[in-house]
């Protein structure tokens, strides 16, 4: 739930408790207030009629007393508190009925009580209670619709920085060449947090490009040196003086140093794709690339007896040459290598897809780990790197690679 | 033939010129661009090799010194930047071929023979082992005037062979050599005995001499 729905949602059940709150207490006393006048209106009323009676010494008509009405009947009782009461008002024009509130008193006539009983219309009071509930009502509706409103759009607008700057964040992608640009927000918070999170995305961009540094120029360096070793293996092998067990160790140095070249070689190349350096793209057919690659490895698969199908579609693509020779390598090995003796493979493409599968080991591989650096099988005598080239390939040209094992053959596929 | 091995690894131009220096061919190393240029202003080469990274500035001065001059040498640039850029830069400003760092001394002698080779005969000429004779353009081979069918890797391995004669050659350095440093061998290099044994016996059905030699398991010499 987004922050703007949370506070949303805070705020409005909060502004609908108060202003129902609000509302009741408003009801209750504008009713108090006007049942209040409405009393002193009729104590008023009780009083001119007593007047009245002390002056004119007879009762009043009921005409005299405009809308109101008035009742007299004789009683016994000698004192009797003024009592107010609602009760019903008829009408006699309109013959109908109407709540009303009365006052009972009494008024002495020639030694005569009467009990006086003052009804008046409470119709025009209750109307304005209405009307006033009634524009309670709507301005709280207003309110809260001007509430919901305004949270949803000014508050999903003072919030839009924070959008940009988490999306920002997203997309950030410490290899890319592109330094991470937030627009500068006028709210200080925001204005905070983007610096302090361009600050951090430039360190750690700093610190990338340095290890990325150090990792070219260590490649490098050790470049010369393996070709010292190599070069003075050729030199030594040229003795043949030499024992055949000195020739076994030397085959193994062969072997060393080839495996520390590859690395090195591979180590540089996983930077250059990183770096985004190899950009010489050009449009091949990818079945062409395939069957020379087929003849290229047609050795290793004879001397494996391996029983090769390939269903190879057309397939133009726009790759560079080189990525896409390493890509095919890599693949292509991988399923040689890792076959049974006289085991199958199966090459598919088609315009979707480019899928290599091979029997092999009956466990399936680590799909988690299995693209990561230096992952490899016990047995693989490789350098670890090559389905982490493969996959940077893979994902600068924005492919998806995936595997999969169904209990018989390993299958690599690439999605284009 | 007359090198000049510009290389700041000592080790490795000592390593060079100890491999090259046989069939009269001369060496001449130096370390620095600065000594180079001293030597190129004073002498004359037929091949230069030249590592890009050198102390005192870029190999690639050298190759627009030779090319301001309208010098000859031909030049093989070793070095240990794989960039394809660099390639392609060494390549454009004169330089004949592009080797990287490390490489086999057989690959070495082989490019250098085959770039000096191009350079004077332009190409157009017939290489003479013994009684082996290579049309190169045609990339036909004839022994005792008797035409012999190779495919395309026994016919670059002979080349090879014949590059480097009178040298164990690794079983690695071929591999690489014929299949390329990009396609994982996985040292196992049971294949390559394949291609020498069928190109052996397809020599020796035309001559009595037995060139190839296996060496120990290690590698091959061919050898008359």
């Amino acid at each position: 739930m987004k922050l703007s729905a949370h506070y949303n949602k805070a705020s409005i059940i909060i502004s609908i408790i108060v202003l129902i709150a609000g509302g009741v207490v408003y009801f209750f006393a504008i009713n108090h207030i006007s049942r209040m006048q409405l009393d002193r209106d009729l104590t008023e009323e009780l009083e001119e009629v007593v007047d009245y009676v002390n002056v004119n010494n007879k009762l009043p008509k009921q005409v005299e007393f405009d809308e109101d009405q008035t009742v007299f009947t004789k009683t016994n009782e000698t004192s009797l508190p003024a009592r107010f009461f609602d009760t019903v008002y008829t009408d006699n024009k309109e013959k109908k009925n109407e709540p009303g509130r009365a006052v009972e008193g009494l008024v002495a006539l020639n030694g005569q009580h009467y009990r006086v009983i003052i009804t008046e219309s409470r119709e025009s009071t209750e109307y304005l209670l209405q009307v006033i509930t009634l524009i309670t009502l709507a301005l709280m509706v207003g309110l809260l619709l001007i509430l919901f409103i305004t949270n949803r759009y000014i508050l999903n607008g003072l919030w839009r920085p924070f959008y940009g700057t988490l999306n920002a964040l997203k997309a950030f992608n410490v290899s890319d060449s592109q330094n991470l640009h937030l627009k500068q927000s006028n709210i200080d918070e925001f204005g905070d947090l983007n610096n302090a999170v361009q600050t951090m995305a430039a360190r750690v961009k700093h610190d990338y490009e340095h290890l990325k540094h150090f990792t070219e120029n260590a490649s490098h360096e050790m470049l010369t040196p393996l070709a010292v070793i190599t070069a003075k293996l050729d030199a030594l092998i040229q003795d043949e003086a030499l024992k055949p067990e000195q020739f076994d160790q030397i085959k193994d140095i062969y072997t060393a140093s080839g495996k520390l070249a590859k690395l090195n070689q591979t180590l540089l190349l996983l930077v250059k794709i990183e770096n985004n350096l190899i950009d010489d793209a050009e449009l091949l057919h990818m079945d062409e690339l395939m069957y020379q690659k087929l003849r290229q490895f047609q050795e290793l698969i004879q001397a494996k007896g391996l029983q090769v199908t390939e269903i190879l579609g057309t397939k133009n693509i726009s790759v560079s040459k080189y990525l896409i020779d390493i890509l095919l390598n890599n693949l292509l090995s991988n399923a040689i290598r890792h076959n049974t003796d006289g085991g199958k493979l199966l090459i598919t493409l088609t315009d979707a897809e480019l899928i290599f599968q091979n029997t092999g080991d009956a466990k399936p591989l680590n799909s988690e780990t299995l693209f990561e650096r230096f992952q490899k099988g016990k047995k693989s005598e490789g350098t670890g790197l090559g389905l982490a080239i493969v996959k940077n390939i893979c994902s600068l040209y924005h492919w998806e690679i995936g595997y999969r094992h169904d209990g018989l053959l390993h299958t690599f596929y690439i999605r284009f | 033939m007359k090198f000049l091995i510009i290389e700041d690894e000592q080790e490795l131009r000592e390593i060079i010129a100890n491999y090259l220096n046989e069939d009269g061919n001369i060496c001449e190393c130096c370390d620095s661009l600065r000594s180079a240029i001293d030597k190129l202003s004073i002498y004359e080469y037929d091949c230069i090799l030249l590592d890009i990274g050198l102390p005192d500035g870029d190999g690639f001065t050298v190759l627009e010194y030779l090319r301001v001059n309208k010098r000859t040498e031909a030049v093989l640039i070793i070095s240990a930047r794989n960039s394809l850029d660099d390639k392609l830069k060494g390549l454009n400003i004169g330089a004949d071929d592009y080797l990287t760092k490390p490489f086999h001394l057989a690959e070495l002698k082989a490019r250098v023979v085959a770039i000096y080779r191009r350079k004077v005969f332009n190409s157009n000429s017939t290489l003479i082992f013994n009684e082996i004779v290579i049309n190169l353009p045609g990339r036909s081979v004839e022994v005792n005037h008797k035409p012999i069918i190779l495919t395309r890797k026994e016919y670059d391995m002979l080349l090879y062979f014949i590059a480097n004669k009178g040298k164990v050659i690794a079983k690695n350095a071929i591999a690489v050599h014929l299949w390329g440093d990009e396609i994982d061998m996985h040292d196992n290099f049971d294949f390559i005995y394949t291609h020498i044994k069928n190109l052996r016996k397809k020599l020796l059905e035309v001559t009595t001499n037995d060139y190839l030699k296996s060496i120990y398991g290690i590698g091959y010499k061919f050898s008359a």
